[in-house]
């Protein structure tokens, strides 16, 4: 025990220790930060890959470690899309996730945010045009953010779930 | 040498009708036989005592239009010498069967209806012969690696049902799992039969995330696909672009620079060492130990954020490039990233000694998800699971790629096949990987980071490679094409031979153990599926 308490004392807080992220690469559109208002402070994101290469899947991973910790800042994921106010797809979609796709959009409960993560959701990347791959996600369900990168950094989908919430005014 | 002409004695002597060609890569031997004595001579390969070939690669080749056949290539690596053994066969004309190897041959499963799929040629005596890669909505003959299959084909949908294996009885009943799951997970579909809680049977339904990926290298020439290879699994960016460079540097006979060598061996580790620490700390999460979770994902996040500051990327991408690496490390940057690494070794030490000191994690670890040494033999299970399992072996040390010739590695080498034993090859590699970085300072040459291409391979040439990833062995298979092009590419992930093997290590565990299982694998469904 007294190890423990040691350990942690030594580490201290490291929280926050990150090189941050200014200003989403895209800006988002007014209209998706209207849509973001009702969940106010909260975010339950429910987290969708279809065919990404998993470094997307490792950053948002990341974004969960007591570094960038997403939980201050109410951003918390839900184990069912039930649950979800967001929904975030990685990679292009291929031909076998279309339909789970569209099935995990409509069991989400509206108003729902469809943010595509990473290249690869928004313009199916080095994948494009691959007999496997049907389009980016905007082309099966609707989009209302988008995080550039290949994969973005941690600290750059924080500042664009950030901007997403900017109180009005 | 002498190995290598023991074991070609041995062949040609038991087989006077195979022809033997020149070796496709250092020691390798490749053979031509007759495609009606493959399975005896695969199972004289794999029995005979003083050769003990382990199905390593199977791999199918559409020559066509230049040739009207089909190749097909079997890899095997032998025990004791790990010299690679490379046989291979034709189906000429409109001949579109080939005898299975699995019923002796378990390991060749998923590869031969890989092919069937792949390329519509179809392994008679197969016991199981449903789909794999394509799934049920594609429409029939469609087989995407076929020359005359466009690569920017619009598949159309079909009706179709795939069946899982049922257990019938009093009580049993089936759980289906994903393809999309309650975490931040990659897509997979698990179906579980139990009566209770322990689990009865597990069937994997993969390929989800099947992105065309060997149909895309076909597209690219072979100094572009380099990008291609580090997304082909995205936590193993450097594995798979190393693998590939080697196999192309082979074929353009290029020499790889001295320094360049031992920048690849020094992103390789870090590679390692970021993803076993993030690996530790998860397994620890699913027993629901978060502290320990804590502190392994903040060392997880140094060294990726190490990564950002030496080379711009967290992943180390864009680093590697056909003839060399693309970036440089100088002597002050070295210095101080073995001093990070030095810190991060402290740091691991003290986490490790408060996370064995658990006595109800221990509980939790010990004898869960035991994957016996036989079933990983049968499978050709590779890398930490293998090394868990008691199946010493390591691409770093058997066959020395980049500048692990100058740098032995120690193997961590477990018995028991359970989670901890998973556990603590990844942290023994840990260790291990900050030593050898610490060598790589030491040792360093001077001089160029890369060196240019002056010709281009003959179209039809072809070569392997082989990369000691931090999941595994990563293979690469690149056949040159016209004009610098490449005419097929193959690429396993260790995950591939490693996924069948859960479904053997979760038997008799009860459903909630099954994540703590799978995170002890950690295997790549994007790798997996390709």
């Amino acid at each position: 025990m007294f190890r423990i308490i040691k350990k942690s004392l030594r580490i201290g807080v490291v929280t926050g220790r990150y090189q941050k992220a200014e200003k989403p690469e895209l800006p988002v559109a007014p209209e998706a930060q209207d849509k973001a208002r009702p969940f106010k402070r909260s975010l339950a994101i429910r987290a969708v890959d279809t065919g990404s290469c998993n470094a997307c899947e490792m950053e948002m991973n990341a974004l969960l470690n007591p570094v960038y910790d997403a939980d201050r800042f109410g951003i918390h994921i839900a184990a069912s899309p039930r649950h979800a106010d967001a929904l975030v797809v990685t990679g292009p979609v291929t031909v076998n996730m279309e339909r789970a796709l569209k099935d995990v959009y409509r069991q989400t409960p509206d108003p729902k945010i469809v943010i595509a993560l990473g290249d690869c959701a928004i313009n199916c990347g080095i994948f494009k045009g691959s007999y496997a791959v049907t389009g980016p996600v905007e082309q099966h369900i609707p989009v209302d953010v988008r995080i550039p990168g290949c994969p973005p950094r941690p600290a750059e989908i924080l500042a664009a779930l950030s901007e997403l919430r900017k109180p009005k005014g | 040498m002498s190995e290598a002409m023991f074991c070609d004695d041995l062949l040609t002597a038991a087989f006077p009708g195979i022809l033997k060609h020149d070796p496709i890569c250092a020691k390798s031997s490749h053979f031509t036989v007759p495609k009606d004595r493959l399975p005896a001579i695969s199972h004289y390969l794999h029995t005979q005592p003083s050769l003990r070939g382990r199905l390593t690669l199977l791999w199918a080749c559409d020559d066509r239009p230049v040739r009207d056949s089909y190749g097909l290539y079997y890899l095997f690596t032998l025990e004791a010498s790990h010299h690679w053994v490379v046989l291979s066969t034709e189906l000429a004309g409109h001949d579109r069967l080939f005898p299975s190897i699995t019923p002796h041959i378990h390991a060749a499963q998923w590869y031969e209806r890989e092919i069937r799929d792949m390329f519509g040629l179809i392994p008679q005596g197969h016991p199981d012969l449903r789909r794999l890669v394509r799934h049920e909505h594609w429409p029939k003959g469609t087989h995407p690696l076929q020359k005359d299959f466009s690569w920017n084909h619009v598949l159309e949908r079909q009706q179709g049902e795939y069946r899982f294996h049922h257990i019938e009885g009093e009580g049993v009943f089936e759980v289906p799992v994903g393809p999309i799951h309650a975490g931040i997970i990659e897509s997979g579909h698990f179906r579980f039969s139990v009566a209770g809680e322990p689990i009865m049977q597990l069937e994997l339904r993969h390929f989800w995330k099947h992105r065309g990926v060997e149909k895309l290298f076909e597209q690219l020439t072979l100094t572009d696909a380099v990008l291609l290879a580090e997304r082909v699994s995205g936590d193993t960016t450097v594995g798979h672009s190393l693998a590939y460079c080697q196999a192309v540097e082979t074929l353009l006979d290029l020499q790889v620079p001295r320094r360049a060598q031992y920048l690849r061996s020094l992103f390789l580790e870090l590679e390692r060492l970021a993803n076993h620490l993030g690996d530790i700390g998860a397994m620890c999460n699913d027993t629901a130990y978060a502290l320990a979770y804590a502190h392994c994902a903040r060392m997880k996040e140094r060294v990726m954020q190490l990564n950002d500051r030496l080379v711009g990327s967290r992943f180390l991408r864009g680093v590697l490039q056909v003839g060399g690496v693309s970036w440089d490390i100088d002597r002050s940057q070295l210095s101080i990233l073995v001093e990070e690494l030095d810190a991060i070794q402290r740091d691991f030490s003290e986490v490790g000694a408060i996370i064995f000191a658990n006595a109800s994690l221990t509980d939790r670890l010990e004898t869960t998800g035991v994957l016996t040494e036989r079933i990983a033999l049968d499978h050709g299970v590779t890398g930490v699971v293998g090394r868990a399992s008691g199946i010493d072996q390591d691409v770093r040390r058997d066959r020395p790629f980049a500048a692990y010739d100058e740098l032995p590695v120690n193997v961590a080498l477990y018995r028991y096949g359970d989670v901890r034993a998973r556990l603590r090859v990844r942290g023994d590699e840990i260790h291990e990987s900050i030593r050898l970085i610490r060598e790589v300072r030491d040792k360093i040459p001077n001089g160029p980071i890369v060196s240019q291409p002056r010709s281009l391979p003959k179209p039809g040439a072809w070569t392997l490679a082989a990369v000691e990833g931090w999941r595994g062995e990563i293979l690469y298979m690149v056949m040159a094409g016209e004009d610098g092009r490449i005419h097929r590419c193959k690429v396993r992930d260790p995950s591939f031979v490693n996924w069948p093997a859960i479904q053997w290590a979760v038997l008799g565990n009860i459903i909630p153990d099954f994540p703590l299982i799978n995170k002890s694998f950690n295997l790549s469904y994007a790798g997996n599926d390709l």
